[in-house]
């Protein structure tokens, strides 16, 4: 056993005085997730990066729904999401947009308010002909899809409750004109009154019960789940330069040489094997403490972190020995090891959530150690213990244990056990 | 010029030794670009988020609100059991779980009393969608019957009803009016693609064809660096110095064979995306040209500058691709830059790969043309000589 931690503590050493690997094992990840930070607005608070979005308002109505769009643009909600820009002219807004001076130009036209509530004392005018429906236009961005959904949004929010209370309007118009009991005059005053209440109608009949499971026991923090893919994505490049140093051994001549001493070549196998799962554990270790310092991330319940980063590690080491029983040349492991480190980040969601997955890829995705290890370490953000992490841990432990013996069958057949 | 033919072959014969790099030079980037892209290369799949729906109720007005999520345009509702949906929802399989319980009726709405509920994956953008979208339903559903009660109450303030009966009816008859003005709204927005109308579809699926094109080719031209690298260890460019060789032509062929394999990977990238993704990158094809040439250069001098800082072979590999995908990543290749706050989105305009992908964007999803690029290219073309100048400056054979 001590021969074992002994070979295995001198590849650990062996990785530490490596600086290029050691920069892409631990700076890459942390960039990365950094990188990742940004993009879903875990730096900036928001629940994504978007913020500031420019936007260009002109407004052409210069009457009263005109005015109320403009201002909910300007508007103190608002403030963090959008940045307006008012504009008169809708051609220079849209040469705006066309240029990716913007996300999107929100063109309201003029009579768009007379379109919407007919002019005091017109309604009820024998001579009176309803205007065409005139129509707010959001010229997007087609490269700023997002920021252009938002814009959208907010129009279809206001659009939507002018809607509501013209419906209520007209209804209580109707409906009493119907039972002749109000004076024409009257009743449009009233439905005026409702047109220009537009910002504080709001719908009561319904009301929705919001819940979020797992968020009472603990702030689900989005970085949870970006930092460890990333980890476990690098992890698969870990354990490939390990399995690389076996094969280096080997033809570098090496190998033969520690076989000429007291030690058998299981021995030896076994140190090498034990090297490459401390490097592993290392390398995940120290990308959780510096999320921690750096992002005060909050990794959940110790005992289950513990327990599941062995298990990741151990399961990672699995598919690293059986890529290296499989090659023939450290370059081979190389090669493979950085083609399974990509396919497996993509296929564990290190890059996106396996939920945007066609359903057989994520089915597929549960031969990757990043899968599971991804499942476990959410789990854990969401408050979870290590009594819930039975599956991913038990799945990783399997994992490993299959393919370490795939891996010494064909070590087997290569004489590599054999002194 | 036949010494840099020579070169290049060199190269070429010498990156594809191993079959392995076939994976890196087309599988992989195919892969990445398919499952990145939802894996759907045709295109036809509704993009809507779906949203799980618990209706227990069964009613006119529940059935109403399903209605009105089937008309979203941001969530594609699936009616399914309770139990159903309580397991997809912990198995975190649904973003969001939309519950009608039993007893929402008109009656219900009338009294103040409908309550539906919505479960929601914490800190999830799906499931916030989900919520507006919901949001929007229930107002619309809502509001006819809010228009009907307020023609109640207008009623009941100017002559009071006789009977409950009576109230009843006029409650009814308001609210098939309310529903009928409802339907009758005219459509009061309108959605125009900057550019673009008419003449190129909008594909979110573009800017992944993009930002994968860049990652993969971007990625073995910064391993220019590696290449330097091998030889230096291994003493072959010290040979060349025993050749009528100078160092310029040297350069210029590796530099020459890396950007023709990396326009090769480009013509084999963007013949997927016309073909299996039905994207418009062939609408322009000399202005496409002109940005990934310039692409290919700057990424090309980058790698020839990190060459002449990095030692050893494996230095260089393992630094390239972590630029490679740092300056993707960063770039707005993996995701749109307009998710990155305004500071960030300024401060990446030091990267190649920012110019790069905003330049395939402006041709891929702007629908420009030639002079539409030109900065974009001139940009990437100042890099190119930049970088260049200090690896030549910098280049040494031991």
């Amino acid at each position: 056993m001590l021969k074992l931690l002994l070979i295995g503590l001198k590849d650990l050493r062996l990785m530490f005085r490596d600086r290029a690997a050691l920069t892409f094992m631990l700076l890459a990840p942390f960039l990365l997730t950094v990188g990742m930070g940004f993009v879903t607005g875990r730096f900036s608070g928001g629940s994504s990066g978007l913020s500031d979005i420019p936007v260009i308002v002109v407004n052409l109505d210069n009457d009263q729904l005109g005015d109320v769009l403009a201002e909910a643009f300007s508007s103190q909600e608002l403030a963090d999401l959008m940045e307006p820009t008012a504009s008169s002219d809708p051609e220079a807004a849209r040469r705006l947009i066309d240029e990716d001076q913007a996300a999107a130009a929100v063109i309201i036209p003029e009579g768009f308010t007379r379109s919407v509530i007919p002019a005091a004392g017109t309604a009820f005018d024998p001579n009176y002909v309803e205007p065409e429906p005139v129509q707010i236009e959001v010229y997007a961005n087609p490269s700023r899809p997002t920021s252009a959904g938002v814009v959208k949004a907010i129009v279809d929010e206001f659009v939507s409750r002018v809607e509501e209370g013209r419906t209520s309007g007209m209804t209580s118009m109707l409906a009493l004109a119907s039972s002749g009991l109000l004076d024409p005059q009257d009743m449009e005053g009233e439905a005026r009154q409702l047109f220009e209440n537009v910002e504080q109608s709001e719908s009561t009949a319904i009301t929705l019960k919001k819940s979020q499971e797992g968020a009472q026991a603990v702030e689900f923090d989005i970085l949870a789940y970006m930092a460890p893919g990333m980890a476990l994505m690098f992890l698969m490049y870990t354990v490939s330069y390990g399995g690389r140093s076996i094969l280096a051994e080997r033809s570098q001549g090496t190998l033969p040489r520690l076989l000429v001493s007291p030690t058998s070549a299981s021995q030896v196998l076994g140190g090498k094997v034990l090297g490459i799962f401390f490097m592993g554990v290392a390398q995940i270790g120290i990308l959780i403490l510096a999320s921690s310092v750096f992002f005060g991330l909050e990794w959940g319940d110790t005992p289950g972190l513990l327990l599941l980063i062995l298990a990741a590690v151990f399961g990672a080491t699995g598919w690293g020995m059986l890529i290296t029983a499989l090659s023939r040349t450290p370059g081979q492991v190389g090669s493979i090891g950085s083609a399974m480190m990509l396919i497996f980040g993509i296929l564990g969601g290190s890059f996106i959530n396996l939920d945007q997955m066609p359903a057989a890829i994520r089915t597929f995705s549960k031969i990757t150690p990043n899968a599971w290890g991804l499942d476990g370490f959410t789990t854990l953000a969401l408050g979870g213990t290590l009594p819930s992490l039975v599956e991913p841990i038990g799945a990783l432990l399997i994992m490993g244990a299959v393919l370490f013996g795939i891996a010494v069958l064909l070590f087997n057949r290569q004489g590599m056990m054999q002194n | 010029m036949k010494k840099i033919f020579a070169i290049t072959w060199k190269d070429i014969l010498l990156r594809f030794t191993s079959a392995w790099e076939l994976l890196f030079f087309i599988v992989l980037p195919i892969v990445f670009t398919f499952l990145l892209a939802g894996g759907t290369p045709s295109g036809d799949e509704d993009p809507r988020i779906s949203l799980l729906v618990v209706d227990e109720a069964n009613t006119a007005i529940s059935r109403q609100i399903v209605g009105e999520l089937e008309n979203s345009t941001a969530v594609l509702p699936e009616v399914v059991t309770r139990a159903e949906a309580q397991s997809q929802f912990d198995d975190r399989r649904a973003d969001a779980v939309f519950f009608i319980p039993s007893g929402i009726d008109i009656g219900s709405l009338q009294n103040g009393s409908a309550e539906v509920e919505l479960l929601q994956q914490p800190n999830n953008i799906n499931a916030t969608v989900a919520e507006r979208a919901i949001l929007t339903a229930i107002r619309r559903v809502s509001s006819s019957v809010a228009a009907a009660q307020n023609a109640v109450e207008q009623r009941q303030a100017r002559q009071a009803f006789g009977s409950e009966a009576e109230r009843q009816a006029f409650f009814e008859s308001s609210l098939e009016m309310a529903q009928s003005i409802q339907e009758a709204a005219p459509e009061r927005v309108t959605v125009v693609e900057g550019l673009v109308e008419d003449e190129v579809d909008y594909d979110p699926r573009a800017n992944t064809s993009a930002g994968q094109l860049i990652t993969w080719v971007f990625i073995p031209l910064f391993g220019i660096s590696a290449s330097f690298a091998y030889e230096r260890q291994k003493g072959t460019l010290q040979r060349l110095l025993t050749t009528p060789s100078s160092k310029a032509t040297f350069l210029f062929g590796t530099i020459f064979g890396q950007v023709l394999m990396a326009l090769l990977q480009m013509l084999l990238l963007v013949s997927f995306g016309i073909i299996a993704m039905k994207l418009n990158w062939g609408r322009e094809p000399f202005a496409l040209f002109v940005v990934l040439l310039a692409s290919a250069l700057a990424a090309a001098a980058f790698g020839t500058t990190m060459g002449t800082f990095i030692k050893t072979e494996g230095q260089a590999n393992g630094l390239s691709v972590m630029f490679g995908m740092v300056f993707a990543m960063m770039g707005g290749c993996w995701y749109p830059l307009e998710l990155f706050p305004p500071a960030v989105q300024n401060a990446v305009r030091v990267l190649p790969t920012t110019w790069a992908m905003q330049g395939m964007l402006d041709l891929l999803l702007r629908g420009g043309g030639l002079p539409e690029i030109l900065p974009e290219a001139g940009v990437l073309l100042g890099f190119a000589v930049i970088f260049f100048s200090v690896g030549a400056w910098r280049f040494r054979y031991e």
